[in-house]
């Protein structure tokens, strides 16, 4: 692990509500750039939460209230003035069932790149290539990009959304249980999709899974009842956690 | 015993049904006969090419063709109106109104008027468009036409449109996409074939119209463009013809009545056929 890490995403005492109940509680954490940052706890505890804070997608539904701060390359966030149109171009999210638009395969990502105001159509070629081979997805689907992408199967669904995702060149990636709805041999395609991308984006991932949090994380959070009980790297959370809490959750006595 | 007594109340049950099937159908398998067996014999080319002559004159074979296209225009013009207003009223109730009591109401009256007499819809226009403008003409026509469909398209988007997974609304969010963007490209192309087929409908429940052009459209003996003016449809002359006393006519009119149900049957067909493919999977 490096000494110096540079801090893509800092959250600063950020407590979210739903009307009157509070979801997220007084959490303050730093998520280094270019790892692969994982929040695990038992269901409810706050992680889907707080990972939909960083994009903003909370502003789509009414009762809501934010308190504390999100910085963003060190910019607060959660303000009036944020542009959260313009935040999520920088801050991807792909979610738990795949959700590849009714259309083709390359209109599934050119539809990203216009919204970015790249509409130039061999431009748009390139970056669709571009994106379908991060996502290790052009071997499987170079012969019929002009199909639906529904026709395609679930895991590579996924990994459609997740070229998609790339395609706009963010620079965070919010992954919410991407492989809960998806088979063993897709599941592991997608993990080690999601550790090569760390060269070039920064990961969250939220996940039930706590063999996948211990494969392909560096950091681990874990959260309870809307707070971060503990947060260390990875190896240090799955065998020798300082909170108790921790360790009977990850060794399964509870959650 | 138990078990006995369950056997026969499912036949009687069973028989009850097939009876009050079978009833229905015999009704409409006589009245496609009666349909087909007179109105076939008097289709012929004449009745496309021609329009309306009088019927004392026997060596002058007259047609329906000013009525054909006065039908189709009719219906075209109210398609015209109805499809914008009625896409964009169901994207409001489905999106912007979905939770808001105003959606709901309107929901719940567009539910009401879809099956709302459709001679109140004529006597309605006639009111606000025929007597003000001083006569029957077609633009009335087929304004009263899209009054009728307007519910039926509204009703059908908005259905439509709520069957597109809210995930994906939020995906194109989560992709930096306004709420317009997301809507035009996005879920109104989820819903493409079933709004589509939400409009086949509506037209052929419109193309058997006959009391609300009654009252707007009226009926023209010739052919005519003009909107300001009467303007000649199947189903008026239909009426005409077939309550007249010329054997001629009568027989026209059940030419012409064959042709619009089997239009509408094809209509209703391919609207069948695309909800059952799009929806299949």
């Amino acid at each position: 692990m490096k000494t110096e890490q540079e801090i893509v995403l800092e959250t600063k005492d950020l407590s979210f509500y739903y009307g009157k109940k509070q979801a997220v509680k007084n959490i303050t954490m730093q998520f280094p750039k270019n790892m692969v940052i994982a929040l695990i706890g038992p269901s409810g505890c706050g992680k889907t939460t707080l990972l939909r804070c960083f994009n903003r997608m909370h502003d789509l539904y009414k009762g809501i209230k934010y308190e504390g701060e999100v910085l963003f390359n060190n910019e607060n966030i959660l303000t009036k003035e944020t542009d959260a149109t313009q935040l999520r171009e920088q801050i991807g999210m792909v979610f738990q069932k795949p959700t590849p638009f009714p259309m083709s395969i390359s209109e599934n990502i050119a539809y990203g790149l216009s919204l970015k105001g790249i509409k130039n159509k061999t431009e748009q070629k390139d970056r669709i290539e571009k994106a379908l081979k991060e996502a290790a997805l052009w071997d499987e689907v170079n012969d019929r990009l002009d199909k639906n992408a529904n026709g395609l199967s679930g895991g590579q669904q996924q990994r459609l959304v997740i070229a998609r995702a790339l395609a706009v060149e963010p620079s965070v990636i919010l992954f919410d249980e991407p492989t809960s709805a998806l088979d063993p041999i897709s599941t592991s395609k997608i993990e080690e999709l999601i550790s090569e991308l760390k060269s070039t984006v920064s990961i969250i991932i939220v996940t039930h899974n706590m063999q996948q949090a211990a494969r392909i994380s560096d950091k681990t959070a874990f959260l309870y009842l809307g707070e971060l009980i503990e947060y260390n790297i990875t190896d240090k959370i799955f065998t020798t956690p300082d909170n108790e809490l921790t360790e009977r959750y990850v060794t399964g006595r509870f959650g | 015993m138990n078990y006995k007594l369950r056997k026969i109340k499912n036949v009687v049950v069973l028989s009850l049904s097939v009876g009050a099937t079978a009833i229905g159908l015999f009704f409409l398998g006589f009245i496609l006969f009666d349909l087909i067996s007179k109105g076939f014999s008097s289709i012929n080319i004449e009745l496309f090419t021609v329009d309306q002559t009088p019927p004392i004159l026997d060596d002058v074979k007259g047609g329906l063709r000013h009525a054909f296209i006065g039908q189709i225009i009719l219906t075209v013009v109210a398609t015209l109106i109805a499809v914008p207003l009625g896409l964009l009223g169901g994207t409001y109730l489905a999106e912007y109104g979905r939770h808001k009591r105003i959606g709901r109401v309107i929901s719940m009256l567009a539910d009401i008027s879809v099956s709302m007499p459709s001679i109140i819809v004529g006597t309605f226009v006639y009111a606000i468009l025929v007597k003000p403008l001083g006569g029957y003409n077609g633009f009335a026509g087929a304004i009263a036409l899209a009054i009728i469909m307007l519910p039926v398209i509204t009703r059908t988007t908005e259905e439509m449109l709520k069957l597109v997974p809210w995930t994906l609304r939020e995906a194109a969010f989560a992709l930096g996409a306004s709420y317009n963007n997301l809507i035009v490209k996005v879920v109104w192309r989820g819903a493409a074939t079933g709004i589509f087929t939400g409009v086949l409908l509506a037209i052929a429940r419109v193309a058997g119209e006959t009391a609300p052009l009654l009252f707007t459209s009226f009926n023209n003996t010739q052919l005519s463009f003009d909107l300001s003016k009467p303007m000649p449809s199947l189903t008026v002359s239909i009426y005409q013809y077939a309550s007249s006393p010329y054997s001629s006519w009568i027989n026209m009119a059940w030419a012409a009545a064959l042709i619009i149900t089997v239009a509408i049957l094809i209509l209703n067909l391919i609207g069948k056929l695309l909800i059952n493919w799009r929806y299949k999977s």
